[in-house]
């Protein structure tokens, strides 16, 4: 028989139809394909890319302090001056629009810091004395005290008036004497004060000072704002104050000009509080050198308070630097302790600087090298050589976007300076940190706060803590729950009610979050605060309740029995299970007249259980119901695809159905629990409205049931539109979705790796 | 009701031919019915079969042969809308009274599907399954009985050296031989086969043969096949089904040569479809 007929034009049409029918197939067939595996790849890409978006907005926290290129110059004062006068102070303004220049023979420079260009130049007038001594406050505070060689001294602020003549924007610098220009007598014996501290708050000024022959002197100003006129008015008093037992070195005052910290010769850090300086005493003394480092003649060379003037940055002979702080005891005494040590410098430690917004610092060493460390994140940005000899003084701008330092000729070296994101380290985020004005190194997150002088709190094992606390309370509510509701539906549950029981919890998944966050937080947390012994007689009184039930059904007799059909008998669980938990709710308050005083939530105080309404106990139930029909859904299928033929073999070995369940079902079943397990985990992990609504949100370190949390979604539902965009903050926001993005990535590739495998195990079947 | 006439014919036709007189009963049905729902499943079925002989069903698809057998040990309990009039006696006893603890009864009567069905557990563990519902726990008494079960299943040279490796690693004709050494470990009376070989290869399926013929020294066994060789390879005695109605019963041999039955005939004889 020939295959083509080609000489018959009817069967050439049907052949060219069948033709056109195949191309046409063919066609299809490749379009689909097309638009299966796009769909495919896409939701690959789209994963793809939020991981590489959340990278991109967190890398920045990753990367280190950079220094542009290095513009040098000579102020007039060092170029003409024939003594070359040692530079006793460096800053700048602002917009880095003008630097300051402290010089020791009383010239005070103002100039362009990118360019050197002068701006201005005043002499600070000594009369016949000269300057021995020179201290500045809280960099923000602007104000500079000079100590002079004849008992007196010279409160000075640098300051930068900004006018706009023909709208253009003009900086005009110029010295203020908040005192008046001429020295004021601080030692009426008229020794020279070598070493000087000033602090200028809202409540006045103090000087401290140090006198050639030991005597440590103390003068208060204090400010009383006339209600009327407005003016200032200022009353001094003065006090001297015990000396240490050695010559001091250094003298620090903080911004309260109530703790005084003084550094003597033999490195020890003495406390003084001056709240009353008439009775100051020495409260706490620490070795800032240890003996066996004072015997290789290791000393400290640098000591600056840090921003907000709570801790102080202390440098040595050997490079070395370290934070030490006061940390206040129960009696409210503050001691010194010694609280972190950072990257050391390869030469003697000649200048400390403080950053002033954020707890970082800027370090010169008489080896040339330049250091930025942060304080709270122990991280050093920056350690890089700039000049062949030693650097004498450092200063960075209030911006910290540019760095000034000066070397031993009094050359000045400006750089910029890139330095975003100096909080974040993996210490910062995920160890103990010791934050100042704590008692200990703790994990807080504590994002944002009043002033500017607070220190930022991020670590994120609070909010990992909250999440996994929130995760597990909810999984211990759901998960038996819903594995023996899974176990039994699919494998004892007559076919009927299971036709309905399944699609019930299913449609359960589709309740928004948010209607059960509302419920839980504004309904159910007062609810379970109200009736306490409710929720723990439940927990007793149910299974109990079940119990009895089965077995008064038992003891029914048979033709009783025989009229509810086989499989129906749990539905005479429902109304036994409504009446024992409505029981428990309408004894409760008997219960806690009875027991507990009349109040639970207030027994629970008086024994020491820290109870707050919103707490993990309702979230755990209210998520525990958003989790159930996750969970119930997949573990169901798990058991009830459990191939007929294995039951029935274990049946038909006489096991009952009891054995068979524990035996083969679940045996067979549990990888698919196990992945139900995981995504319902996973699920938990990721939920947001709930904990937000429910959860009281605060971030704390516990497992209490009864108290809150705050978890990671949570934090970022809260935090996101408070944080800066770009800002350190805003990037650990996107960290911790980073974070959480993993946690459940992880979650649910464990689960479905699980379920590969149990689709292999089990394809030969 | 139809069953009537057939009820009188089945007694008439297959009584008066096969002669158990000399043979001990082990199973014995009479004037059993079955329903699916409403639909009938089996009809009058009144059989007794031998003790420690091999008994096959044959008959064509959907004709009860597999139901019959499940009445045995009891296995339609599980299907939801089954039920059963007339009475089914093991060695005497009727296994559908009420005080029938039916666990028991399975233990007794072991069966055997016809896909291979081990555990997703070891292999010995499986063996060993039956034995542990019982509460045997002696490690010595299991080891004991996993290793004559595997032997009497002729499975041991192939598995000693990986008791301990997942039963589902085994080929399917290993599979189900040792879902039969599963079954001879509680030493149970009768073992039910249902279609045993229909899912193994020619050489896998002449091992299972040879381990009935050898098992039935033991045992009684009932066994449901679609192939009409095996039945006449394997067994004593042949029943054929038709339409949930027992046809003919007879010894083997005289089925296959001497049918007494135009329908048995027919059909073993391939002119049924």
């Amino acid at each position: 028989m020939s295959i083509t007929t080609d000489t018959d034009p009817q069967a050439d049409q049907a052949e060219s139809a069948r033709l056109r029918h195949r191309k046409l197939r063919g066609l299809r067939d490749i379009g689909t394909r097309l638009m299966v595996s796009t769909a495919g790849y896409g939701v690959v890409i789209s994963l793809t890319l939020i991981f590489v978006f959340l990278f991109i907005e967190v890398m920045p926290l990753l990367r280190s302090a950079q220094l542009g290129e290095v513009v040098t110059y000579a102020t007039p004062a060092t170029e003409q001056a024939s003594d070359s006068p040692e530079t006793l102070y460096l800053a700048k303004e602002r917009y880095q629009e003008a630097a300051v220049r402290f010089l020791d023979n009383g010239q005070v420079e103002f100039f362009e810091p990118t360019s050197g260009q002068m701006l201005a130049s005043e002499v600070i007038e000594t009369g016949d004395a000269d300057i021995v001594s020179f201290a500045h406050g809280e960099p923000r505070t602007q104000m500079a005290a000079i100590g002079l060689n004849d008992g007196t001294a010279v409160m000075v602020k640098h300051h930068y008036e900004i006018t706009y003549p023909d709208d253009v924007r003009k900086v005009t610098p110029n010295l203020e004497y908040p005192m008046g220009p001429s020295p004021m007598v601080l030692d009426p014996e008229g020794s020279a004060l070598t070493h000087i501290a000033i602090q200028e708050g809202e409540r006045g000024i103090t000087v401290v000072a140090v006198t050639e022959d030991d005597r440590m002197l103390l003068k208060r100003f204090v400010a009383r704002t006339s209600f009327l006129t407005g003016e200032t008015e200022y009353t001094p008093t003065e006090a001297v104050l015990p000396p240490p037992p050695a010559t001091i070195k250094a003298l620090l005052l903080d911004i309260t000009q109530e703790n005084l910290l003084v550094i003597d010769q033999n490195e020890g850090m003495h406390y003084y509080d001056v709240r009353n300086p008439n009775r100051a005493e020495r409260l706490d003394t620490a070795q800032l050198v240890s003996p066996e480092a004072a015997q290789a003649g290791i000393e400290v060379t640098a000591a600056e308070y840090l921003l907000g003037t709570v801790s102080v940055m202390v440098g040595r002979s050997d490079g070395s630097l370290s934070q030490y702080m006061l940390v206040r005891d129960a009696n409210n005494v503050g001691r010194i302790e010694r609280i972190r040590e950072f990257d050391s410098h390869p030469g003697s430690i000649t200048h400390i600087f403080p950053e002033f917004t954020r707890k970082g610092f800027v370090v010169g060493d008489a080896s040339g090298h330049l250091g930025i460390h942060f304080a709270t994140s122990n991280k050093t940005l920056l350690l890089e050589s700039v000049l062949p000899g030693a650097v004498a003084r450092v200063a960075v701008s209030p911006r910290n976007d540019g760095v000034m330092y000066t070397d031993t000729d009094g050359q000045i070296h400006y750089r910029t300076l890139k330095n975003a994101h100096p909080q974040s380290s993996f210490q910062a985020l995920w160890q103990k940190v010791w934050y100042e004005g704590r008692d200990q190194a703790e994990y807080i997150w504590q994002s944002s706060s009043a002033t500017d002088e607070f220190e930022p709190k991020f670590s994120l094992m609070p909010l990992t803590l909250g999440t996994l606390k929130a995760a597990f309370y909810a999984m211990l509510f759901a998960m038996p729950l819903a594995i023996f509701g899974a176990v039994y539906t699919a494998y004892f549950m007559h076919p009927t009610i299971r036709g309905w029981v399944k699609p019930v919890i299913e449609v359960m998944e589709a309740l928004p979050t948010v209607i059960l966050g509302f419920l839980a937080g504004l309904w159910f947390a007062p609810f379970v605060e109200n009736h306490l012994p409710a929720m723990f007689s439940i927990l007793l009184v149910l299974p109990l309740v079940m119990l009895l039930t089965a077995l008064g059904w038992r003891a029914l007799p048979l033709s009783i029995r025989q009229r509810v059909p086989e499989g129906w008998e749990a539905v005479l669980l429902v109304p036994a299970i409504i009446g024992a938990i409505w029981a428990c709710v309408a004894l409760s308050p008997s219960v806690e007249v009875a027991f507990f005083d009349g109040s639970m939530r207030q027994w629970f105080t008086d024994v020491g259980i820290t109870y707050d309404q919103r707490n993990a106990m309702v979230v755990g139930i209210a998520m525990g119901f958003a989790v159930i029909p996750t969970i119930f859904s997949i573990a169901e299928d798990a058991v009830f695809n459990v191939p007929k033929h294995l039951s029935q073999g274990s049946l038909a070995l006489g096991a009952t159905r009891w054995q068979t369940m524990l035996g083969v079902v679940l045996l067979t079943a549990s990888p698919g629990i196990f992945s139900a397990v995981m995504i319902g985990f996973g699920r938990a992990v990721g939920e947001t409205m709930i904990v937000l609504m429910a959860t009281g949100n605060s971030p704390v370190m516990n497992f209490n049931i009864f108290e809150g949390m705050r978890t990671l979604s949570a934090n970022i539902a809260v935090e996101m539109p408070e944080a800066a965009v770009g800002g350190t903050h805003y990037r650990l926001l996107f960290l911790a979705a980073l974070v959480l993005f993993g946690f459940t990535f992880i979650l649910n590739t464990i689960a479905e790796v699980v379920r590969q495998r149990l689709r292999t195990r089990y394809s030969s079947l | 009701m139809a069953g009537s006439f057939n009820q009188n014919a089945g007694l008439d036709v297959n009584r008066p031919r096969l002669n158990l007189n000399h043979e001990n009963i082990s199973l014995e049905t009479r004037d059993l019915n079955l329903y699916y729902g409403s639909s009938q499943a089996l009809k009058n079925i009144t059989m007794q079969i031998p003790s420690q002989r091999v008994t096959a069903f044959i008959g064509p698809s959907g004709c009860g042969k597999s139901t019959l057998l499940r009445c045995f040990n009891r296995m339609n309990d599980l299907v939801d809308t089954c039920r059963i009039e007339g009475t089914i006696k093991i060695e005497g006893e009727d296994i559908y009274k009420p005080s029938i603890d039916v666990p028991e009864l399975r233990r007794k009567v072991g069966m055997v599907f016809q896909k291979p069905n081990p555990f997703p557990k070891s292999i010995y563990d499986n063996v060993a399954y039956g034995l542990r519902l019982q509460g045997i726990k002696s490690k010595r008494t299991l080891d004991e009985v996993v290793e004559r079960s595997l032997k009497r299943a002729a499975l041991w040279d192939e598995v000693k050296d990986r008791l301990d490796d997942n039963a589902f690693g085994l080929s399917g004709g290993q599979q189900q031989r040792l879902v039969i050494a599963r079954a001879i470990a509680i030493e149970p009376e009768v073992i039910l086969l249902d279609e045993p070989c229909s899912a193994l290869d020619p050489i896998s399926t002449a091992k299972v043969e040879e381990l009935i013929i050898d098992l039935k020294e033991s045992y009684t066994i009932v066994i449901v096949t679609h192939n009409m060789q095996q039945a006449a390879r394997v067994s004593d005695f042949t029943a054929y089904m038709y339409l949930g109605e027992l046809i003919e019963f007879d010894d083997t041999a005289n089925l296959f040569t001497n049918p007494s039955q135009k329908a048995t005939e027919d059909y073993i004889t391939g002119r049924y479809g």
